[in-house]
């Protein structure tokens, strides 16, 4: 077949791409590779692109088997170094009526495109598409349907950051305002949106003659959507336009979002406290955005005092000690007592903030009632929250006010009606005990853990049990053989099954920690016994456990 | 030596499809449908008023629920560790059926003692084909074959389980009494393998609900029949039972007492259909048979508006 293609065939080819029948002129086209190729790439490039290109004239299914072809085409005009030369046909192509040839040609274009040395690309291709995004865009932000606006408004951020300052300035500036000034507050919002992004574009100069006008009517909009997202947009807009413009200009419209009359508006403010008091002289905090965060922990909606209390002692930093103190730990211990559950649990996450501010004294004195109250919160996520956070406290107010206050907490928790707290109990005592040594936990802890097997319930029982193996990693091997394994090797007789086979796991974690003998002595009689039990999964757990006793620990 | 113990864990493959499944991801339809021949075998050796030991904490509907299943684990703890009884229910409604029904299935298999499933009024053929199962098993796997491998299971879930202590005894099932199963052994006698009745004993079991009023009465339900204090009281007696716990019912609290203590009704979906602001529950039964009932609100849902629960009515005011 090839041999028949190449010689007289061609010829026919050439000719009918002259033909009058669009039907022959299809099938030249759509073997417009052969015919480069017979032609050579120096009279592809001399004759028969000037030809094509002369002709673009043609019915679409031509013209779509055109631009598909010419994607291909740069191996036949003499490779990369040739392909700009492809570019304005295909250029031509894609601005034709029909929308399936334009992709064809896009789709060319790119592939093409790609295969362009850098320089080139750089040259010849980025302008065209420069040129044509720009005259695009514009036109799209200024589509009579609302929703080609709004997905243009979406993207002007973007736009902006990858197009040269002047042109930002120049052209897009205009656009900017009239989305700004759309009469659907949908739209608005978007370009709020892109504010941020825009003004970064623009340049602190630029932005701030440009955009601060702009920002001051948004923050006041009618729609509470488009004031919205000025908050949630404010701080990016702080970095762009500088400290001395977020100080004088943007801190009245902050304070103003603070006190918005829609709750909305308020959360997004409220989660921006510490971000944007961070820009601020710390006097400046105190004299208008204070007193706002004093109002917002009162608010009426829990989520804006959620979203407050998730940042507010970030503040703190800022502030520094003694502001701190006066100013935010009143706001702190009224949002630690807030009756919703969400706002408590993001006080509490934040913890460890407050206390490298104000020092762990001071937070034992003023936090810990609260704490030791939210420790009997009856929302089990809160006390969640307080377990975990046992560790972080033990450690900086040391052994003693740990026995005496967060001890007797910690006990209480291994014996939560929910699983999920008493599982935390385990890794907070573990975590406690490897803090303050091996023989304080013997004396302080180990005791009161074990006293806890006598539970008449299986699942607390089950609990002492993780609580050994947790403790075992720290506790001497005198406690772990002679206090510790007793009391798992009385579980493993117990009547309930499930008891019986956490036994066998915990054995299996025990065995590499002990010595030769008191694992043949104690540990392998008892995981024997255990695989003779008449529960299925007794037996099973005990066999894993023994096969890992044999093997060095790899079940 | 007792001949070394096996080396490699012959539940690995299950072990694996169980921790596939708590990250909510269903399995291959391949993997399913080998679950459910398995998962068939071990409930046709099960009996239709199933033994089950205490301790074990006792759950209603879940109906697809997945993620407050599994808050409903982290707050009664972990299977096996735990041992579950759940009533029936497990699919439709609920964004998650495939899932929901696959877990409980794989930890069925894995640990048959550990967990009990009963069969729910919809785990059966017709129900699921309205209220949302099939359509579910269709959008995950292109076809009805796992819903149809689904439901050819449910056929052999037993009806009913009899929790039993050293006094007493808790009879579980998905709906309530039936007025021809005066004894369990009525029940025991039933032949089950097969899609629930529109009527009749095995129907009644999946369907009825307790009433205020005494004796039987008409289901607006259109099946099953309501029953009043007087029957539980008479049924409890006659078996030796202590309690009739039973799901079925939306209750607000997620436990609610009936014909005074003799009848308990769970219902462990919270927010059920994802906007009935109910609690869960969950009824613990100890070592000793005594009970303690957990309730739960549902999962916190990562980037889920957080305006659909709102227990009290504090909706927000633009919802209204």
């Amino acid at each position: 077949m090839a041999a028949d293609d190449s010689l007289l065939p061609i010829a026919i080819l050439i000719d009918e791409l002259k033909s009058d029948e669009p039907l022959r002129r299809l099938n030249s086209i759509s073997r417009l590779g052969l015919i480069a190729q017979a032609l050579g790439e120096e009279r592809t490039r001399s004759e028969l692109i000037p030809f094509l290109s002369e002709n673009v004239d043609d019915e679409d299914e031509v013209l779509l088997a055109q631009a598909e072809q010419l994607g291909n085409f740069v191996p036949y005009v003499g490779g990369p170094q040739y392909a700009y030369l492809l570019l304005p046909l295909l250029e031509t192509l894609s601005t034709v009526e029909e929308t399936v040839v334009r992709d064809k040609a896009v789709e060319s274009l790119g592939k093409v495109g790609s295969s362009m040395p850098d320089s080139h690309a750089c040259e010849h291709f980025v302008p065209i598409v420069k040129a044509e995004l720009r005259q695009l865009y514009t036109q799209l932000c200024r589509d009579e349907t609302p929703m080609v606006r709004r997905a243009a408004a979406q993207r002007l951020g973007g736009f902006a950051k990858v197009m040269e300052r002047e042109y930002c300035s120049r052209e897009l500036m205009p656009l900017f305002t009239d989305l700004t000034q759309d009469d659907q507050d949908s739209v608005r919002l978007l370009a709020v949106e892109s504010c941020g992004a825009f003004a970064q574009a623009l340049g602190q100069a630029e932005a701030t003659s440009h955009l601060l006008p702009i920002i001051h009517k948004f923050a006041q909009d009618k729609s509470w959507r488009v004031r919205y997202n000025v908050a949630q947009q404010l701080v990016v807009l702080c970095d762009a336009l500088g400290t001395d413009v977020t100080r004088s200009e943007l801190t009245p419209n902050f304070v103003r979002l603070l006190r918005d009359s829609e709750a909305e508006v308020r959360v997004a403010a409220a989660g921006k406290v510490s971000a944007f008091s961070k820009l601020l002289t710390p006097q400046q905090i105190v004299t208008s955005v204070i007193p706002c965060v004093r109002e917002l922990s009162m608010d009426s909606s829990q989520y804006v005092r959620a979203a407050l209390a998730g940042v507010v002692m970030e503040m703190a930093p800022v502030l520094g000690k003694q502001l701190t103190i006066d100013h935010l730990v009143p706001t702190f211990l009224t949002l630690l007592k807030d009756m919703y559950p969400d706002v408590r649990l993001n006080v509490i996450s934040k913890l460890d903030q407050v206390n490298q501010v104000i020092g762990i004294d001071l937070l034992a004195q003023s936090l810990l009632p609260a704490i030791e109250e939210l420790a009997e919160d009856k929302h089990w996520r809160v006390r969640l929250a307080i377990v975990e956070h046992i560790p972080l406290l033990a450690s900086q107010l040391g052994p003693d006010f740990f026995q005496e206050k967060l001890g007797p907490q910690c006990m209480k928790s291994l014996e939560d009606q929910v699983a999920s707290i008493r599982e935390a109990a385990t890794r907070t005592l573990q975590k406690v005990a490897a803090e303050f040594g091996s023989e304080w936990a013997r004396d302080h802890l180990v005791p009161h853990v074990l006293a806890l097997i006598k539970n008449p319930h299986y699942l607390y029982r089950m609990t002492v049990l993780v609580a050994i193996s947790m403790l075992a990693t720290i506790v001497s091997q005198d406690v772990l053989c002679n206090v510790m394994l007793p009391v798992l090797t009385n579980a493993a007789k117990d009547k309930v099954p499930n008891v019986k086979f956490n036994v066998a796991k915990i054995m299996e974690k025990l065995s590499g920690l002990v010595g030769r003998n008191v694992l043949e002595s104690t540990i392998r009689p008892v995981l024997l016994e255990l695989c003779e039990d008449g529960d299925m999964d007794v037996r099973f757990y005990a066999r894993q456990a023994l096969y890992a006793c044999d093997h060095g620990g790899q079940a | 030596m007792a001949s070394a113990g096996p080396p490699e864990n012959p539940f690995a493959d299950l072990d694996s499809h169980i921790q596939k499944l708590l990250k909510c991801e269903p399995l291959p339809e391949a993997d399913v449908k080998a679950l459910c021949e398995k998962a068939k075998e071990i409930l046709a050796e099960e009996s239709n008023v199933q033994p089950v030991r205490c301790p074990v904490t006792v759950c209603g509907d879940i109906h697809g629920q997945f993620n407050d299943l599994l808050e409903l684990f982290r707050i009664g703890g972990d299977s096996p560790n735990t041992n579950y009884l759940f009533m029936g229910d497990y699919v439709d409604r609920g964004y998650h059926s495939v899932e929901t029904v696959s877990l409980l299935v794989a930890l069925k298999v894995r640990f048959r003692d550990r967990i009990t499933i009963l069969r729910g009024n919809h785990e059966s053929r017709q129900i699921t084909q309205v209220y949302g199962f099939y359509d579910e098993c269709l959008r995950k796997y292109g076809s009805a074959d796992v819903w149809k491998a689904f439901t050819d299971l449910f056929d052999y879930l037993p009806l009913t389980g009899l929790v039993e202590g050293k006094v007493g005894g808790i009879f579980c099932l998905h709906g309530g009494l039936s007025p021809t199963m005066e004894a369990l052994d009525h029940i025991r006698a039933l032949d089950r393998i097969q899609e629930v009745p529109h009527e009749g004993p095995m129907c009644d079991l999946l369907w009825s609900d307790p009433d205020d009023r005494g004796g039987w009465g008409i289901s607006p339900r259109g099946a099953g029949y309501t029953f009043g204090a007087d029957i539980s009281a008479s049924f409890n007696h006659a078996n030796g039972l202590d309690l009739i716990s039973r799901a079925h019912q939306l209750v607000m609290e997620g436990y609610n007492w009936s014909h005074e203590q003799a009848v308990v009704t769970i219902f462990s979906a919270p927010n059920y259909c994802y906007r009935c602001g109910n609690l869960a529950a969950i009824m613990e039964v100890s070592d000793d048979m005594s009970r303690t009932f957990q309730k739960f609100e549902p999962a916190p849902r990562r980037g889920e508006p957080e305006t659909a629960f709102r227990p009290g009515g504090a909706t927000p005011d633009y919802f209204l």
